[in-house]
């Protein structure tokens, strides 16, 4: 009997993954998924469609960007440059101060740690299946973007027997 | 169709609904950042919190009132130090109603920030169920995850896109026709195009400076929101899937086998 056991983030690929795993015969019962927390100490200040807490450098940029240039294409009637320049400079201004601000806040003040590099597992998922599946299965992880794959042999009998 | 139905209203609070027309969640804002939005643009600060209604009329109200008292173009004389100008640019028929429904808006969408963050966290322990899946005959929605870069630089090339994006469609068709509104009165485009040939006092000249100073915050608006949103419904869509994986895949006869690692 084996057990592998498999690490993913959250995804609509992780559900395919265990309907997959169901369609090929594994039963429900013989899958066991442990959503992690995440740590909350290390945030990261750019997010991505994998990772997103809130904090950001965009929020203090687009503010202060939108606040420079309606003065930036106000004052540009009057300046050479014009309004549509001078309210681009304004913007391109204003989100790289809100940028640093945060950057400031982020890193100098509360003094926060290294960024984490990388993508975090946020599921621990753990199939039993009988010796001939075993590699069916592990296919079906990997396919579905599992991060790592690692396959345990035991000689209990499995609940699916 | 949807994937939930409270039947017998034995739920308070819940942090998320699904609907046809867009994802509506409750999180965390920060009040002093919707109230700024507020004050850039009356109603932005309310859209952001999906109160759509009120944030349509408060935006309506701007568009109106500030055309016809002529704020943004005494702002524009203003800052380019006429101020003589300005005083003529102002309509005092309309200019003082402008005050108290401006400062409404800043004061209770901060207010209402606030109030909706404890609902918040109250609905964050209880942890009722959500529909979070709808299909009907003219869209269909569900939770997904989505790219904020993707939500920033749709919503750059014209405010509304972004919104489309997540699939928030009220704000998305909102932004859409007021875009077109301002760039269309205020010459933008034929100010840039002026731009592509050098000509830059041309383009200065096309302007319409009341109109044009819609834009900036439509434009920073429809980036902040497509990009805040994007960012907490991949939060919704997370939390959403691991109540589903520990509803589904925590079977209480599953036993962790001690075992040996196999290297293939």
């Amino acid at each position: 009997m084996i057990q592998i056991f498999s690490t993913f983030e959250h995804s609509i690929k992780l559900e395919l993954a265990l309907s997959t795993l169901e369609q090929e015969g594994i039963q429900k019962e013989c899958i066991f998924a442990v959503p992690l927390t995440n740590r909350k100490v290390e945030r990261r200040l750019f997010d991505t469609m994998h990772n997103s807490d809130g904090v950001s450098l965009v929020s203090t940029g687009a503010t202060i960007g939108t606040a420079f240039s309606v003065v930036g294409a106000s004052v540009g009637f009057s300046l050479t440059w014009g309004p549509i320049y001078w309210g681009l400079i304004g913007v391109a201004v204003g989100f790289l101060l809100g940028v640093l601000i945060d950057l400031f806040i982020n890193t100098v003040v509360k003094n926060r740690q290294q960024l984490l590099r990388g993508k975090n597992p946020q599921v621990i998922i753990v199939v039993e299946c009988q010796d001939g599946q075993a590699d069916a299965v592990e296919n079906i992880l990997w396919n579905f973007l599992a991060s790592g794959v690692a396959r345990t042999t035991c000689n209990e009998h499995s609940i699916s027997s | 169709m949807n994937n939930f139905r409270n039947v017998d209203n034995q739920y308070r609070r819940f942090k998320a609904h699904v609907s046809l027309f867009g994802t509506t969640q409750l999180h965390l804002r920060n009040p002093y950042a919707i109230a700024w939005w507020s004050a850039a643009f009356p109603g932005f600060g309310h859209l952001l919190l999906s109160k759509y209604l009120r944030g349509f009329v408060l935006f309506i109200w701007e568009v109106v009132v500030n055309y016809e008292a002529k704020i943004n173009l005494a702002m524009v004389d203003s800052f380019s130090g006429h101020i003589e100008l300005a005083k003529h640019d102002l309509h005092p028929r309309w200019m003082l109603m402008y005050i108290p429904v401006y400062l409404f808006g800043i004061w209770d969408s901060y207010r209402t920030t606030v109030d909706m963050n404890n609902v918040y966290l109250l609905a964050e322990r209880e942890n009722a169920p959500y529909n979070s899946y709808s299909i009907g005959a003219v869209e269909i929605n569900y939770l997904d995850k989505r790219n904020p870069i993707m939500s920033v630089i749709w919503s750059l090339f014209m405010p509304g896109l972004g919104q489309l994006h997540i699939h928030r469609i009220l704000t998305a068709f909102f932004a859409l026709v007021w875009t077109i509104v301002f760039l269309y009165a205020s010459h933008t485009l034929e100010a840039v195009q002026f731009l592509f040939f050098g000509q830059i006092q041309n383009a200065t000249q096309v302007l319409d400076k009341q109109w044009l100073l819609y834009m900036p915050s439509m434009w920073g608006f429809a980036v902040y929101d497509s990009y805040i949103n994007t960012v907490e419904s991949n939060k919704l869509f997370e939390s959403e899937q691991r109540e589903f994986l520990i509803q589904n895949y925590q079977h209480s006869r599953f036993q962790i086998k001690s075992g040996k690692v196999v290297h293939k």
